[in-house]
């Protein structure tokens, strides 16, 4: 993000949230992920333990779950470079170009 | 100003612009709420529950990335026809409304 047109004080307000955010987008993630391989891999209750087979299924969920979410993330930053660089190559001859993702 | 030598807390003096900052984080939601939906519809689209592996196949790469660009399609399409459903409402009575 840009942040050459906000001041100090701004600046130090800003930062201060987007950390408080991004712990709770944190959070959000953690127990998202938990909730889908809870889901997908534990289904059996005739014991109060983990099997080997649910502890497996966990470990593959939770690293296909991330994998996923590295793949799309490199796809939506593709994504926001090239409406950057169409808004910038818009910005002449049109205003109001570009995406509605804004630069990350 | 901080890069001034002299006074450590120079930025107190400075005032704050909630709407600016309001704007910012207006934004922030929007992008992480855009990103986290097209993550859990792909994730559900292209990915068996059965989780053989852990690591992605070709297939379910291939449908992540078709996903996605699907997804961004989708919510041009679906933006460009609010806009102009708003637009034609906007000529009628001169005021947004969808």
């Amino acid at each position: 993000m840009d942040y050459s047109h906000y001041n100090d004080a701004e600046r130090a307000h800003i930062l201060k949230l987007l950390e408080q955010k991004q712990m709770r987008d944190f959070m959000k993630f953690y127990s998202n992920l938990v909730d889908r391989c809870f889901n997908d891999c534990i289904n059996d209750f005739t014991s109060k333990t983990l099997t080997t087979k649910e502890e497996t299924c966990i470990q593959r969920c939770t690293d296909k779950f991330l994998k996923h979410n590295e793949r799309v993330g490199q796809r939506f930053a593709e994504y926001n470079q090239n409406m950057a660089a169409q808004a910038q190559q818009n910005l002449g001859s049109r205003s109001g170009g570009g995406g509605w993702f804004g630069g990350q | 100003m901080s890069f001034l030598p002299f006074g450590g807390g120079g930025s107190s003096q400075q005032t704050i612009n909630q709407q600016n900052v309001a704007i910012l984080e207006q934004e922030y939601e929007a992008v992480t709420e855009t990103f986290n939906r097209i993550v859990d519809s792909c994730f559900k689209k292209c990915i068996p529950p059965k989780y053989i592996e852990g690591e992605l196949n070709k297939g379910e790469s291939v449908c992540i990335d078709r996903c996605f660009s699907k997804y961004i399609d989708v919510t041009t399409k679906i933006g460009e026809a609010l806009t102009k459903k708003g637009q034609e409402a906007g000529a009628r009575t001169g005021g947004f409304s969808v």
